[in-house]
């Protein structure tokens, strides 16, 4: 396929169904509305809240509305109605439900309409003939793929040749899929907006009541009790290691570390564990444990990582059956506890 | 501090202050953190920000360090707090060392001590003592040709693919002779640098072929399991032809001891060797040959990745905040210079001459024990117990090693 036939104008219709694209948005400057003038726009705010709505409730974002023009700046709306939830469940949430809406969508679109949106992300995309419909730049591949699980999303398994890296469609769907989500979360990535009118500012308030509900729905959280006969292979080994030798890689440790934290450990019974070790410092040790607890630093808890990382640094071992159905270690320690409680 | 340290302190100061002494500046040096380990304090300075060249060596300058590091990566902030300094981008580095990958010397020049109960012995410093089961030792490990060598090679693998799958061009390849047994190669490409750790991690699979689907056994049952599905297949790219190309040349060089190494038992692959080169290989027809099975292609094909794997620091690439060591600067364990030098000298670039700071004057040393060994065109040692008369560079770099100490 010439290129010239991949360069595709995209028209109004388009903008409508991918209202996140840069031209929709500059569409929306040409319309008329203003914050303080949102909610007398009657059609425009309904579909503004009715995408939000379906968005908590359903993960997508609704029914598209017949005009246009009402669909491209209820979406711009929608942001302000979400920015003023205040809220991060909501604003990942939303986002993630434009993502998929985008992503069903985009399954019917022909190869130059998907070039167009790829391009409007920046992508450096082609023509993938004659292996494939499309070849992408690396580090575009990379920085959607990278955080995608199970190994058919690996780098290693794509055909690559001189930094491109030859996909089909359906991979390319879902990458894209991956910039939407990343871009309506920066454009919701804002902490208030000033002089909101006070109706807005009670229809948020509604939303987020409505997320609670949705949220109490969903989350497991971790039992507060150290259970070992739970620890996954990997944290065993470190765990045998740590005894054996007293001695662990810097990954090793902070690994260890992190999981304990995670799962409930004080930091005052891991200090306890971390003196039995041959180059225990009791001021450096404790340092690295309340920075990796949150207590200190930028405040942000660490996690552990997660198991392809720990694979990529020879720290993941012994990996059994209950591996293959979890991408976390702390998703491991969840489900053999429910394991171990019905057996 | 005693006389043999005031000696290499000296000649480090020599060098830093000395005009003529290239020391380039890395990429954008005011968005870098510089650290620098002090010579006699022996302590790191780190969050250092300089905005030029010549105000970081003036410091190099004044205060003369054992070695000296900037970042990876480029910060709004060099100077300030990890949490505050506003990561900007990262250089994609790779770090190769003798130290982590296995060499055909054996290392039989590295020495280590057990700190506590004092067993001592030669080669690959074990994980515990034998006697004791300690796990603090002090080491004296050394380069020979054949770590460089080994060096060298796991090198060359990398820069095949950073060329010929990943597409960067021979002048996007900084390759770096790291100053003791080891080689880095750092990428300053625009693309690559706002890569984050999980990008950095699929790169560092990617180059120690971890994850590869063909060797997957979880997949390969999943695959058997879809009735009638080939489950061996490697298509004319990447990793796939690797493993062609590789599995190839082993056949067409194996003895049956080094297929038993394999692991595999199978006379049939020796004997009808270009047949089984010609139908599997290169037609793609791996099933179709009576007595080779798809076990089989699958540990041939394990054996090779492993060959074809680069075995880089697998931790060194994905940390978008290290320290590397700074171009140009000297290294404290040998006094040997960090050096540049063009992706295709690989094989010609010796760092034994290349990367010599000290090249004039001699010196008295007393020597405890110091192997054979190179420095430029002079083969020099082995020594020991005795006083020799060596030119600088070689009294620096024993002198840094602790097996030699400047002669009254
Ligand atoms: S798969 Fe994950 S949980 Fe299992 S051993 Fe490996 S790192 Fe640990
Ligand atoms: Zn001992
Ligand atoms: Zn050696």
């Amino acid at each position: 396929m010439a290129a010239s036939q991949m360069e595709k104008a995209l028209s109004s219709e388009d903008f409508a169904k991918y209202p996140f694209l840069k031209h929709a948005s500059k569409q929306i400057a040409n319309l008329d509305f203003t914050i303080s003038n949102l909610s007398s726009e009657k059609t425009v705010f309904d579909r503004a809240l009715n995408r939000v709505t379906c968005a908590i409730n359903e993960m997508h974002t609704g029914k598209m509305a017949n005009d246009k023009k009402t669909e491209i700046s209820s979406f711009a709306a929608a942001l302000i109605l979400v920015i003023a939830t205040k809220n991060s469940w909501i604003k990942k949430r939303y986002a993630l439900a434009v993502a998929k809406t985008a992503h069903a969508q985009m399954l019917n679109e022909k190869i130059d309409t998907l070039t167009a949106i790829a391009k409007d992300f920046d992508w450096d995309i082609c023509a993938g003939s004659p292996y494939k419909d499309f070849r992408i730049g690396f580090t575009f591949y990379l920085r959607n793929a990278a955080h995608m699980h199970g190994i058919e999303w690996k780098l290693v398994n794509q055909i690559m040749d001189r930094g491109m890296v030859y996909l089909n469609k359906d991979k390319v769907i879902r990458l894209l899929q991956e910039e939407v989500k990343a871009r309506v979360e920066k454009r919701l990535d804002i902490p208030e907006i000033k002089n909101l009118p006070e109706e807005i500012n009670l229809i948020a308030n509604d939303l987020v009541r409505l997320a609670q509900e949705q949220i109490g729905e969903e989350t497991d959280n971790l039992p507060k009790v150290v259970v070992q006969a739970a620890f996954p292979p990997c944290i065993n080994a470190l765990y045998a290691d740590a005894a054996a030798s007293h001695h662990l890689s810097h990954i090793g440790r902070f690994t260890l570390t992190a999981f304990l934290v995670n799962i409930g450990m004080t930091p005052e019974a891991l200090n306890e564990l971390f003196k039995t070790f041959s180059d225990y410092n009791e001021r450096l040790t404790r340092y690295q444990i309340e920075h990796i607890a949150g207590e200190r630093g930028s405040g942000t808890r660490y996690t552990c990582p997660q198991c392809s990382v720990l694979q990529t640094h020879s720290v993941c071992k012994n990996r059994d059956e209950l591996c293959r159905r979890i991408y976390h270690p702390l998703k491991y320690y969840v489900l053999k506890q429910k394991s171990l409680k019905s057996a | 501090m005693e006389a043999s340290r005031e000696f290499v302190y000296k000649k480090f100061a020599e060098y830093y202050r000395d005009p003529s002494t290239e020391i380039p500046a890395p990429l954008h040096t005011e968005q870098r953190e510089f650290g620098y380990l002090m010579f006699k304090e022996r302590f790191m300075v780190r969050h250092r920000s300089f905005s030029s060249i010549s105000n970081l060596r003036a410091v190099l300058a004044e205060t003369v360090p054992s070695d000296v590091y900037h970042s990876c990566a480029y910060y709004e902030n060099p100077d300030f707090d990890m949490d505050k300094k506003g990561w900007v981008g990262s250089d994609l580095v790779f770090d190769i060392d003798a130290d982590h990958i296995p060499t055909s010397c054996n290392k039989i020049h590295d020495e280590f001590k057990c700190v506590k109960c004092g067993f001592s012995g030669r080669g690959i410093t074990p994980e515990a003592c034998p006697c004791c089961e300690g796990t603090k030792f002090e080491t004296k490990i050394w380069a020979c040709d054949l770590c460089i060598q080994s060096a060298r090679e796991e090198t060359g693998k990398l820069l095949d693919m950073l060329e010929n799958d990943f597409g960067f061009s021979t002048d996007d390849l900084h390759v770096f002779f790291s100053g003791h047994r080891g080689y880095h190669v750092h990428l300053e490409a625009e693309s690559v640098r706002s890569l984050d750790a999980m990008a950095r991690k699929e790169i560092v699979d990617y180059v120690t072929g971890l994850g590869l689907a063909v060797l997957d056994k979880e997949a390969d049952e999943k695959r058997r399991k879809r009735k009638g599905a080939k489950h061996f297949i490697l298509h004319d790219f990447g990793w796939n032809r690797r493993l062609k190309v590789a599995m190839e040349k082993f056949l067409l060089n194996a003895s049956k001891e080094d297929l038993k190494a394999v692991g595999i038992r199978n006379r049939a692959l020796i004997e009808n060797k270009d047949a089984i080169i010609k139908r599997a290989i290169n037609e793609g027809r791996w099933e179709s040959i009576n007595g080779v099975s798809v076990q089989t292609w699958l540990k041939l094909a394990e054996y090779v990745r492993e060959q074809q794997a680069s075995k880089i620091d697998t931790v060194v690439t994905t940390d978008v905040h290290r320290l590397i060591r700074m171009n140009g600067t000297l290294h404290g364990k040998t006094g040997l210079m960090k050096v540049e030098f063009p992706a295709k000298s690989l094989a010609d670039f010796d760092p034994f001459s290349g990367a010599v700071a000290f090249k004039k004057g001699e010196v008295k040393v007393f020597v405890s024990d110091a192997p054979e060994f190179r420095l430029g065109d002079e083969a020099l040692g082995p020594y020991k117990n005795q006083t020799v008369v060596l030119p600088t560079a070689a009294a620096v770099m024993l002198i840094c090693k602790r097996r030699a100490e400047v002669a009254p």
